[in-house]
């Protein structure tokens, strides 16, 4: 349904009097992936990684460089007006900041009935009422919400009001941006079942996209994690946590602190293997992996060249071991490794 | 509206406005005598009960001749402002929103209109059309839309900027949809303000041409034109000839700008913002019962609450209630809660840093054996500088962004210690290279804008340790951090901690953090410190219900299966905390029972824990039992 393919995206800075032009920043590195119907994707990855980049591009918010996205067949980067309409029926979004993010003029009434009237041309007010008193019940909030603005709202029934606004148009892709990194912990999982639940029964497509692997790891089916915009590994939730294939997923993995104080002892050993380093700027990026920095199994060719995906179990991974690695009886050793541990 | 009747000043204006408008419909309501009445016998009679403002040169009402000239004070402002807004407003928001080659065009354009001064336009004006005050009004009109493009344009990108304007994008609104219902009412307020500058603007200039025979004629019932003629004869009758037309020019001035910031005031639709009548700070405080309070601890806080006021009428909010903890030298406390725990409050609080205008109603502060309860703002400023540090959430942002990084550690170096300025510099490079900044000699010479957010982290660690605090309080120090950077922080600060015995409050919503740094850990909710045990006891038997649920919530502890939804806590984080009767976690809580919602726990040592939860001795009891099944129970 949603196909990217080799998407870059670069911001160019405003050139300033009398300086040099600044470089432009490469916020999005060819990255291809695609979605099905009923699928959820996670997306990962540490801040300026280029993901809430790519929510913006696929909704049409940020213009693409060069490369291409396909939305049931047709570029999304091409389209005409009349078209893309349409595809704002079917392309929604939950965006992060549950405060900004919604008209503190408007009442929730408004809020989620303009999509309506937008889209289906319901004018009628009881009738769009009856609308969004139906979205605002499917997630979990009580018909008396309509009148309520922003304001009166806490943080968790913000983001239940940007869920029920993004669901008003019956979209087919939901892109949900950092949408629970502002909730308290308490909260966020009550957003993060709705989502589930509504994602389940509507076979929506869900590009969930969050710094938090915990997180993503209990709604993505598929999750891809996003290295200073590359898509440095992607592959199926369960197999990408217990063997993730690219350092650079290990040591997101290893960063994540457990609330339980001996089980965070190691793991803390295990994040202290990695280095150090600041990752290089996204205007500045190395003509190898721009990982390599940080990577404790950094080889002399990470420095030279951006390794290709290579296809692993189950996704693919762009590192330089799998291709390049030492080898053992044939084959790559992390892959030997890997092979032995199953058999 | 309540807002806006409670302040007198801004009746008055729109009373006198009000008048204004009265004057401008129908003058002969208000005034005395027409226009036309004179008299050359009585010229310059004083003020009597017949004429309030005395008589001019041909012995006319002066009184009436200001309440016909308001009919001039608002033609103007009408004409004037009323070009200026009707083309500049929508100029400036197609500017903003089409960006770009129409966005420099239309700017190119007003920047020339700008830069040819207000009066001379008007004169040239004048020129083309004739003299009178509406052609001279025509003019500035033409100058005001330069002044309502600009403004518009400025707060409509700024606007455009919010996340909900992308939010209307996605759900395809039209651009010009978007403009009208999205953008323009939220700059109203901006506008309403600037109407009422330029409108006293207007009129000044308005006034001004007058006086100097450009706009009104001489004759004419106009504030300028009896300026004009006051001036030619106020050296031989006296200066009170002035009056009658710059009393009122000066109210209308004073209220239109009066007005303007109240109406602006009134339309904020945010419930939190309350005018708030400033209360300073005081601390009211009972020094509590002493055997709270841990005298062998470093710093110990004992029965803290706080509160802040709110509007007339209505009992203060309060924010805490009752709060007690101690950190031993060496020590590492980590508080954890969600948000609208109070734990950032509490810890403003115990540094003697509570934000105006809240209350410290009772509690007592001790530290190093010192009893800081009643300390002074300058005891405070003391303290802080050498014996407490503090670390902000926002790393960034709690920079200078003016002052390069070495500047802004050298400064507090040079008020709080006897070091020379070459000793300071060199004593700030070695903070630097402490917290693991590479390079730190050419790093001090930048700002913070050129640091990472990990490393502007690390330079606010360096600043809090610049005095050798034997204290550091850190507010959340890694929440804005990548979870690699905050690794790198958590392990720069248990160095740091070991090495100098130096105590840590780490405020955190975290759990996983906490299991990190932590030696002892209190739970925090709705204003009340709800457990108090050491690390290891919180996570192997945590026993308020709302420690438990926490962990159970986190996605770490889901037990197995994805396909089970997450465990998760029932209804919302109170944010508008007022502690009533009863247990503040009660109607989320799964073990609650009728007397928890009329008795207010206090903190009580149950097993290895001190617990704020009436049933905690039942619940220490089931322990075992509880941390198994804990997760089944709390999803019901």
């Amino acid at each position: 349904m949603l196909e990217l393919d080799n998407l870059h995206v670069r911001y160019t800075p405003t050139k300033k009097l009398l300086s040099p032009a600044a470089k432009p920043v490469k916020a999005l590195n060819g990255v291809s992936f695609s979605l099905g119907p009923g699928q959820t994707m996670g997306l990962v990855g540490e801040s300026g990684s280029g993901k809430s980049t790519l929510a913006k591009a696929i909704l049409k918010l940020t213009d693409v460089h060069s490369g291409a996205i396909n939305f049931e067949g047709q570029d999304v980067t091409q389209l005409n007006r009349k078209d893309s309409l349409s595809f704002r029926k079917n392309v929604q979004g939950v965006l992060q900041d549950p405060y900004s993010s919604l008209n503190p003029l408007h009442d929730v009434g408004v809020i989620v009935g303009d999509p309506i009237t937008r889209h289906l041309g319901i004018k009628r007010r009881d009738t769009r009422n009856q609308r969004v008193r139906e979205l605002l019940t499917l997630v979990g909030l009580s018909a008396d919400f309509l009148e309520r603005k922003p304001h009166q709202l806490s943080g968790g029934q913000r983001q239940r009001v940007s869920i029920a606004r993004a669901l008003a148009v019956e979209p087919k892709l939901l892109i949900a941006d950092e949408a629970t990194s502002a909730l308290d912990v308490s909260i966020q999982s009550q957003i993060i079942n709705l989502l589930k639940k509504i994602q389940q029964e509507k076979q929506l497509a869900l590009l969930f996209i969050a710094h938090d692997l915990e997180v993503v790891k209990h709604i993505a089916t598929d999750v891809g994690v996003m290295y200073l915009g590359y898509l440095v590994e992607l592959g199926k939730t369960e197999t990408l946590y217990s063997e993730p294939t690219h350092p650079y997923t290990k040591m997101l993995l290893a960063s994540i602190p457990v609330p339980n104080p001996k089980q965070q002892e190691k793991r803390k050993a295990l994040r202290q293997s990695f280095i150090n380093a600041e990752p290089p700027s996204p205007s500045n990026l190395p003509m190898g992996c721009p990982f390599a920095n940080r990577c404790p199994v950094a080889m002399d060719i990470c420095k030279k060249e951006m390794p290709d995906p290579t296809v692993t179990a189950n996704g693919f991974s762009r590192c330089h071991l799998h291709t390049s690695g030492p080898k053992l009886d044939g084959e790559t050793v992390v892959d030997f490794i890997k092979k032995q541990a199953h058999t | 509206m309540q807002s806006f009747i409670r302040k007198p000043l801004a009746v008055a204006s729109s009373i006198w406005i009000f008048l204004l408008l009265v004057a401008f419909v129908r003058p002969s309501i208000l005034a005395t005598h027409a226009t036309t009445f004179s008299d050359t016998t009585f010229a310059f009679d004083k003020p009597s009960s017949q004429h309030f403002f005395g008589r001019g040169q041909v012995g006319e009402d002066l009184y009436s001749f200001a309440v016909y000239g308001g009919q001039n004070a608002v033609r103007s402002i009408l004409i004037a402002v009323g070009i200026g807004a009707l083309v500049g407003v929508p100029l400036g928001l197609i500017s903003a929103w089409a960006g770009g080659r129409i966005d420099r065009a239309t700017m190119w354009l007003v920047d020339l209109l700008f830069s040819i001064p207000v009066i001379m336009l008007a004169i040239a004006i004048v020129a083309i059309l004739g003299s009178g005050i509406t052609s001279a009004m025509v003019g500035i009109g033409f100058a005001m839309i330069t002044r309502f493009a600009r403004i518009t344009r400025a707060a409509a990108l700024a606007e455009k900027e919010e996340l909900y304007i992308d939010a209307a994008k996605i759900t395809g609104l039209s651009s010009f949809t978007t403009m009208r219902r999205y953008i323009f009412p939220n700059l109203i307020p901006t506008l309403v303000v600037q109407v009422a500058i330029l409108s006293s603007i207007v009129i000044l200039i308005g006034t001004g041409l007058s006086a100097i025979g450009v706009g009104a004629e001489r004759d004419d019932a106009d504030w300028g034109a009896m300026i004009l003629r006051a001036s030619e004869n106020s050296l031989s009758e006296g200066y009170w000839l002035f009056f009658p037309a710059c009393l009122p020019l000066l109210l209308t001035i004073v209220s239109l700008n009066l007005l303007g910031d109240a109406l602006r005031d009134s339309y904020v639709p945010s419930g939190s913002v309350t005018s708030l009548t400033s209360t300073r700070r005081t601390a009211k405080t009972t020094t509590a019962d002493l055997d709270v309070i841990d005298r062998a601890a470093l710093f110990s806080v004992a029965s803290l609450s706080v509160e802040f006021p709110t509007a007339k009428k209505q009992s203060p909010k309060k924010v805490l209630h009752d709060i007690t903890f101690s950190v031993k030298k060496g020590e590492v406390l980590g508080v954890v809660g969600e948000s609208g725990s109070g734990k950032s409050i509490t810890m403003l609080a115990s540094a003697g840093l509570l934000p105006a205008p809240g209350q410290i109603t009772q509690g007592s502060t001790y530290f190093d054996g010192r009893d800081l309860t009643t300390a002074t703002e300058k005891q405070w400023q003391k303290i802080r500088g050498n014996d407490i540090g503090y670390i902000f959430q926002e790393p960034i942002a709690s920079l200078n962004p003016a002052l390069t990084v070495g500047n802004q550690l050298i400064e507090p170096l040079l008020v709080h210690t006897d070091l020379t300025k070459k000793e300071a510099r060199a004593k700030a490079e070695e903070l630097l290279a402490e917290v693991r900044i590479p390079d730190p000699a050419s790093r001090m010479k930048q700002y913070p804008h050129e640091f990472s957010g990990g490393m502007a982290q690390r330079v606010g660690i360096a600043m809090a340790l610049a005095c050798e605090p034997k204290l550091l309080i850190a507010d959340e120090p890694t929440t804005a951090l990548d979870v690699t950077v905050q690794g790198q922080i958590l392990d720069l600060l248990s160095d740091i901690q070991t090495r100098r015995d130096m105590a840590i409050i780490f405020v955190t919503h975290d759990l996983g953090v906490i299991a990190e740094i932590a030696d002892q850990v209190i739970v925090m909710y709705a204003g009340q410190v709800v457990e108090q045990a050491s690390a290891e006891n919180i996570f192997s038997s945590p026993t308020h219900p709302y420690t438990q649920a926490l962990l159970a919530t986190m996605p770490q502890n889901h037990s197995g299966d994805v396909d089970k939804p997450l465990t998760v806590i029932e209804g919302t984080v109170p944010s508008q905390t007022s502690i009533d009767a009863g247990c503040q976690f009660a109607p989320r809580c799964t073990y609650v029972q009728e007397q928890c919602t009329v008795t207010l726990p206090t903190l009580t040592l149950v097993g290895g824990s001190t617990v704020a939860c009436l049933r905690a001795e039942e619940l220490q009891s089931e322990v075992v039992n509880l941390t198994v099944s804990s997760t089944e129970k709390v999803t019901q």
